[in-house]
């Protein structure tokens, strides 16, 4: 459960979220849309606590939290598997227990036989293939992405978007993602919220997808 | 499944091999530059590359060479330790503090102007001759070197990775352990470098003036009586000193702290 009461959050003089009210309720992949600048990284921020609102509240729920950052963001003095084992570390397990573990995640990421090579080794892809797998090994009650698929050509998106959706089936979360692409939004997401530049925040009716792409469609593409 | 070739690193650099070879090239040219000069200068003032190789031979045999060398190195490796660590620990502590690295500056500042012969009177005033005031003068010296490096690589660490730390709850060891150390590893060990050269200038000073053993010692005494072939020889002393330092000790030891990088060191 993720709750956002009348949140306002402003750096320096510039105001990214003003008033904004949201609820995600356990187990809802939440997609947060809209152009740059408008605080959907902010609105990530704000879950994990590393960024406090400047009014308003958020309420999260207790447990770990997962972060899929808009860059792989890994320890470049560390292979693949110990980035990945690293939170469980954090949370005080075993060197050993905690490598074990992330070797799953590292597989399901497609990354078998890459646990010794260093960030450096690394295509941009893959290397934010680890992060996901990073997240995944943290054993999250709540994932958080920001545009985690930004930097990949479409068939790999494809593709890890099949992998993240069997990795959630395998452990659920509630996901609060942020993204610019609809399409993708609308494969992954239960629920659509749009951010829009005068601060507000609108939920997209998602009972017709079709129609809800036509309508985002429309918006960039005028019809004759 | 999606491609899966890594890119690897590839930088323009010589061989191994090339590179060691123009290195020796390089010893070879002042060693012959050595020998011309000394072929038209006074044997009093210059002594030539085989003159003084039969001087550090005879100092090797009587055994002194050994004994002066064990003394300086002792000092220079106490002085290095406390140093270096010390050092080391403000630095991190002020990189992470800003009110500890303002409270600080004066006294780096300090540090740094102060010229090594005034520290190595002033520590031989406290001291007197010997031991404790020449590890002193080298712990003295070395401090502000390490501490400016650190501080450097603390402010340079990747505010991304340590935001990433706090986002997955690193406790505090591990944020130390995995992020901010590894991340000062390479001004860290630049600073140590540096230091090591100037603890090397350190330790021969203060034995020069304040001590009656040691390398500095008795390239001072060879210097009092004229004796050429022994103060080239106490010389080339020095130089296989700080290539033991450096070869022997920092290079092995920033291959490990820089070995994720793969790259040459």
């Amino acid at each position: 459960m993720i709750i956002f009461d009348h949140v306002t959050k402003s750096f320096d003089s510039l105001t990214v979220l003003q008033d904004l009210s949201l609820k995600v309720d356990d187990g809802q992949i939440v997609a947060v849309v809209g152009p740059s600048g408008v605080g959907k990284t902010t609105i990530l921020k704000l879950i994990t606590g590393i960024v406090a609102p400047d009014k308003g509240r958020v309420t999260v729920a207790e447990g770990v939290v997962g972060y899929v950052f808009q860059e792989p963001r890994l320890l470049p003095w560390r292979t693949a598997l110990d980035n990945v084992a690293v939170p469980l570390r954090a949370q005080g397990m075993g060197k050993a227990a905690a490598r074990s573990a992330a070797a799953h995640w590292l597989e399901r990421v497609g990354l078998k036989g890459f646990e010794a090579y260093h960030p450096a080794e690394l295509s941009g892809g893959m290397a934010q293939r680890v992060s996901i797998a990073r997240a995944f090994a943290a054993g999250p009650r709540i994932l958080l992405m920001d545009e985690p698929f930004s930097n990949m050509d479409a068939g790999l998106k494809e593709s890890l978007i099949e992998i993240l959706q069997g990795m959630l089936a395998e452990r659920p979360a509630t996901v609060v993602y942020v993204t610019h692409e609809m399409m993708e939004a609308l494969r992954l997401a239960d629920r659509i919220v749009e951010l829009t530049p005068d601060h507000a925040l609108r939920e997209l009716d998602l009972s017709d997808r079709r129609a809800a792409a036509e309508e985002w469609r429309s918006k960039f593409v005028p019809r004759s | 499944m999606v491609s899966t070739t890594p890119p690897r690193g590839t930088t323009e650099q010589l061989g191994k091999g090339a590179r060691a070879l123009y290195a020796i090239l390089g010893a070879v040219a002042i060693l012959v530059a050595w020998q011309v000069v000394s072929l038209f200068m006074s044997p009093a003032l210059m002594a030539s590359p085989w003159a003084t190789a039969k001087a550090l031979a005879s100092l090797a045999g009587e055994g002194t060479l050994w004994i002066q060398i064990l003394v300086t190195l002792k000092r220079l490796v106490i002085g290095f330790a406390v140093g270096a660590a010390t050092g080391l620990i403000l630095g991190i502590l002020a990189g992470l503090g800003s009110r500890l690295r303002s409270f600080l500056e004066p006294l780096r500042w300090t540090g740094m102007t102060m010229p090594a012969v005034v520290i190595a009177s002033l520590a031989m005033l406290w001291f007197g001759l010997g031991d404790a005031a020449v590890i002193f003068l080298v712990a003295v010296i070395v401090i502000p070197v390490v501490f400016v490096n650190t501080v450097a690589g603390v402010l340079a660490v990747d505010r991304r990775l340590v935001e990433m730390g706090r986002v997955y709850r690193f406790p505090g060891r591990l944020l130390l352990t995995e992020v901010y150390l590894p991340g000062i590893g390479s001004p860290v060990m630049a600073g140590l470098t540096l230091a090591t050269g100037v603890a090397v200038r350190a330790v021969v000073l203060g034995e020069v003036l304040g001590a009656m053993e040691g390398i500095g010692f008795a390239f001072s005494r060879a210097s009092s009586l004229l004796d050429a072939p022994a103060l080239f020889a106490w010389i080339v002393v020095l130089l296989a000193l700080m290539g033991l330092l450096e070869f022997g000790l920092l290079r092995p030891l920033k291959r490990r702290v820089m070995r994720w990088r793969k790259t040459e060191t």
